[in-house]
């Protein structure tokens, strides 16, 4: 039997070329000498070195960052603490509409979360900034977090935390030494999602932030509209690295776990 | 030399550890525990016993604080314990699922409850190794749950419950996965620590052996009430219904209609057999021997030959349909008159090769007019 026959490499090609040509074009001509977006004229690293000298793309990277780490740690913490309650509270009055109304925000276009939020802020008067970016990222982020930390929750045996309360912990040492050790890496991974939602948000971002806090989402569509340019790239490139060391990283960190654990396993097997 | 035996329930002066005083749990609809009401005393071993689902697990969760009662109320030495949180209460409690903790090792699963209370390292640190050493874990401290294997995983559990020595303490299954050994010795450790540490022990267990050797009460349970609440001798020999007498060990039940006459009942039970001689317990227990009773005796009172033996008033004849081999001891299936099985037992004195009743063989079955009970039909 063939392995790769005629058609199965064909569809190979076009499905990661379809994936991955966008994204190869665009770090290939980041590293274009010439401003023309659509002309090469020779390979140089010199549009990394303007963005880099260009503080308005400086400063929206730092506002980003900021309120990604923020937004997707708050986040961590009311989306756990959400997901606790709706998987542990058993059945209280309107438990179903609680959890409904949580996924709510799941399927409802950005448009209108961005909307509503930037009514509410104007509303109660807050000053638009860095500030109410992250109040918005954490809305919808929080969401996300609680539906990861809740799957997990689900499997998690209750008995580890009843046997935590009997051996002498409160509620919240429980929580703290038992079940909080044994989701982490739920609650991380809602958090890394969390981070990545907010990273790349354009639309709430741009209704509810104010002159003072632009994100690079916002700083690379405005920019994009007066045309590309070869920085644009340069900094997507950029981008495209980050995530892929950051991809990388988590995988070999989980696959080196799992080493341990056979090895552990084995070392088990022997003595036994 | 006279030894006091021990039986508070017995004195009207001693107060119980624990009362449960009319306690009712309802889950929705669904009655797990029904108008319970019980003493428990301090230093006592009390086995739970019951078929799967009735209730014993639940009684377990309300003295530990996981459950509420629907209707009664608990005291623990006196006191509602309904308010208190589990954390806050001298139980312990050992899970039927064990529920280690997968994140920490043998040792630290261990010293969880001791952490909670001191934070004296190396008086921690010897209590966790003497739980070692009794558990005989002490080679696997390092590892995690998941690297042991189903036994040392109920040992853990088991030197995790007992770390804190707890006032009161209650194991859910705490043997099932031994082996018999492993089990007995066990047993007689856990007699040790309950003699040394004086505490009240609280046990739920499948095999009755183990009620019966470790106890000092057994509760027999059937669908959140108690059945029967005695010392295990009492339960064995003189089960007040036919529900323990069936749960409770092999036993030989036959429906007849019984006639008091003199000291004995006369139990007619079959069309043109002869009757059963039994004698009636006191007027208070049940029983009374008139009217419709079930006759229930062990097979291990019963007496089986080949040869008609002299001067029994209670004798069966019947044929050897089965033999079950036990080692010590072999149980003879008989079949008698009405087409009924009728169990003998005996202790295997002789060697198997010379052992004269074998498969087909007429026999006769014979025992004593006190050697069963009469309870009520
Ligand atoms: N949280 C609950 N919700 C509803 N029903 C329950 C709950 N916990 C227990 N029950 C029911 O109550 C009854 C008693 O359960 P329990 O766990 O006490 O049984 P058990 O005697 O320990 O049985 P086993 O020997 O199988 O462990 C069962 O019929 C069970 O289905
Ligand atoms: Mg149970």
């Amino acid at each position: 039997m063939k392995r790769f026959s005629w058609f199965n490499a064909t569809s190979l090609t076009l499905g990661f070329a379809f994936l991955y040509l966008p994204m190869i074009i665009l770090v290939i001509y980041s590293f274009n000498e010439s401003k023309l977006v659509t002309v090469w004229a020779g390979f140089s690293t010199k549009w990394y070195g303007e963005l880099f000298r260009d503080q308005e793309f400086l400063d929206a990277a730092w506002v980003t960052l900021q309120v990604a780490v923020f937004s997707s740690t708050i986040a961590t913490v009311l989306g756990t603490m959400a997901a606790t309650v709706l998987v542990r509270a058993g059945r209280f009055a309107g438990r179903t509409l609680f959890s409904g109304m949580i996924y709510a925000p799941l399927v409802m276009p950005e448009v209108i979360t961005g909307l509503s939020l930037l009514l509410l802020f104007i509303g109660i008067g807050l000053d638009r900034g860095i500030f109410t970016i992250v109040l918005a990222h954490t809305t919808f982020a929080m969401c996300y977090v609680s539906v990861v930390v809740s799957s997990r929750l689900t499997s998690f045996d209750q008995a580890l935390e009843e046997a935590a309360l009997d051996l002498g912990c409160t509620p919240f040492q429980a929580f703290r030494l038992v079940t909080l050790p044994i989701i982490a890496p739920a609650v991380i991974s809602g958090w890394l999602l969390a981070f990545t939602l907010s990273l790349d948000d354009l639309v709430i971002a741009s209704f509810t932030t104010g002159p003072s806090a632009t994100t690079l989402p916002i700083k690379i569509f405005s920019a994009v509209r007066l045309g590309v340019s070869p920085e644009i790239n340069a900094l997507s490139t950029l981008m495209i690295g980050i995530v892929t060391i950051g991809v990388i990283t988590a995988s070999l960190i989980s696959k080196r776990a799992a080493v341990a654990q056979a090895r552990d396993e084995r070392a088990a097997a022997r003595t036994a | 030399m006279s030894q006091t035996v021990f039986a508070p329930w017995n004195d009207p002066d001693e107060t119980p550890l624990i009362r449960f005083k009319g306690v009712t749990k309802r889950f929705g609809g669904f009655t797990a525990i029904d108008d319970l009401t019980l003493d428990i005393y301090a230093r006592e071993f009390f086995a739970l016993l019951g078929p799967s689902g009735c209730g014993k697990t639940t009684l377990m969760r309300m003295l530990a604080g996981f459950e509420n009662a629907t209707e009664g109320t608990i005291e623990l030495s006196g006191q509602n314990i309904a308010p208190i949180p589990p954390n806050k209460r001298a139980v312990n409690m050992m899970f039927q699922s064990y529920a280690l903790f997968p994140h920490l090792s043998v040792w630290e699963n261990i010293a969880f409850g001791l952490k909670r209370e001191s934070t004296d390292k190396e008086a921690i640190s010897a209590r966790v190794e003497e739980m070692l050493r009794l558990t005989r874990l002490t080679k696997f401290a390092k590892r995690k749950p998941h690297q042991i294997s189903g036994g040392q995983r109920q040992r853990v559990a088991l030197a995790r419950s007992l770390a804190k020595a707890p006032k009161l303490l209650l194991l859910d299954e705490p043997l099932g996965a031994l082996d018999k050994k492993l089990r007995e010795e066990t047993q007689f450790e856990l007699m040790d620590i309950q003699e040394k540490t004086g505490t009240t022990f609280v046990i739920v267990t499948h095999d009755q052996e183990e009620a019966m050797t470790v106890a000092s009460r057994v509760a027999v349970m059937d669908e959140g009430r108690l059945v029967q609440v005695d010392t295990p001798d009492v339960i064995y020999e003189a089960p007040n219904s036919v529900y323990v007498a069936d749960f409770i060990g092999d036993v030989n039940i036959i429906e007849g209609h019984a006639t008091p006459e003199g000291e004995r009942a006369r139990i007619d039970w079959a069309e043109g057999q002869p009757p059963i001689w039994g004698t009636p317990r006191g007027a208070a227990g049940t029983g009374s021997g008139a009217g419709k009773v079930a006759f229930a005796i062990r097979p291990e009172k019963v007496a089986i030959a080949k040869e008609k033996p002299e001067g029994r008033r209670n004798l069966l004849e019947g044929q050897v349909i089965d033999i079950a081999y036990l080692g010590n001891s072999s149980t003879y299936h008989v079949k008698i008159a009405d087409g009924r099985i009728f169990k003998a037992q005996t202790a295997n004195t002789r060697r198997l090769v010379n052992r004269d009743i074998t498969w087909e063989d007429r026999v006769w079955l014979s025992f004593t007019e006190t050697a069963g009970v009469i309870l009520e039909g």
